[in-house]
């Protein structure tokens, strides 16, 4: 039986799906094998990376006047 | 005091404990809430309602789960039924097939590391996540952005594990091509 050989759309499908998941699988050794030889891919890899941090990084301060009006609407003021 | 403790003495009545509850939660669910609307306002509203529904509600918590899941459910539920009433239109990200286009990130090996200091980049984030539709954007935040299991993901949503995935990575590569978009103009 003929094994068809992983293309790039399949390489980034699953980089998607084994983010942050057992990167020890088959499949994951496969696509990590591509990564090494396939630059597009690669930067692909780290775009998605990339956009996960930055999400991460983007964060917001919880006002001080939120925070007080938050305590009073609950009652919980000492 | 540990949380179970403060769980506890919260269950039975004593304000104190709820109030370090509050104190402990509501810089993470103000956060996940802004996360998730891309509004102050919005979020400070959820935030209300959030704890509100925990003071109500805490006797139901039977503490097999982290307090913290427990109060995101209750954050992305609100949030989703505020987006549900309000009806907007996302852009349907069902077609696989353009999710990965020929277009790599070229340019983004030699992005600053301080860029998301930069007003301009929080503009293209709060503009990419508002397209996709909540649904999607829940599941994005809580796994990747929270740091929640697949498992944790999927009961908040009431989603399978395999669905979880799926939206996981539609979202991630609807974001990803969305900035690149941006970056590219």
């Amino acid at each position: 039986m003929k094994i068809e050989k992983i293309t790039c759309k399949d390489v980034m499908s699953h980089i998607c799906e084994s983010l942050g998941e057992d990167l020890d699988s088959p499949k994951c050794v496969e696509i990590k094998s591509h990564l090494d030889g396939c630059p597009d891919c690669t930067k692909y890899f780290k775009s998605i990376e990339k956009t996960i941090d930055f999400y991460k990084k983007y964060n917001v301060e919880l006002p001080e006047e939120a925070h007080n009006k938050l305590i009073d609407l609950l009652g919980l003021d000492e | 005091m540990d949380e179970q403790k403060l769980v506890e003495a919260a269950k039975n009545g004593d304000r104190k404990a709820m109030a370090e509850l509050v104190k402990a939660f509501e810089k993470t669910v103000y956060n996940f809430a802004f996360k998730i609307c891309r509004d102050p306002e919005k979020a400070e509203n959820i935030m209300q309602e959030t704890f509100l529904s925990l003071v109500k509600s805490l006797h139901q918590f039977d503490g097999k789960s982290k307090l913290s899941t427990w109060l995101y459910r209750i954050v992305a539920n609100h949030c989703l039924m505020e987006a549900r009433k309000r009806k907007y239109e996302f852009v349907s990200i069902d077609e696989e097939n353009e999710l990965y286009d020929k277009s790599y990130a070229a340019g983004w090996d030699s992005l600053p590391s301080n860029i998301i200091e930069n007003n301009e980049l929080k503009k293209i984030l709060d503009s990419a996540i508002q397209k996709l539709s909540p649904d999607y954007r829940v599941v994005f935040l809580l796994r990747d952005i929270e740091g929640l299991s697949t498992e944790e993901t999927g009961k908040i949503t009431e989603l399978s594990v395999p669905a979880v995935k799926s939206r996981l990575h539609r979202a991630r590569a609807f974001l990803r091509n969305e900035i690149n978009k941006a970056f590219e103009k």
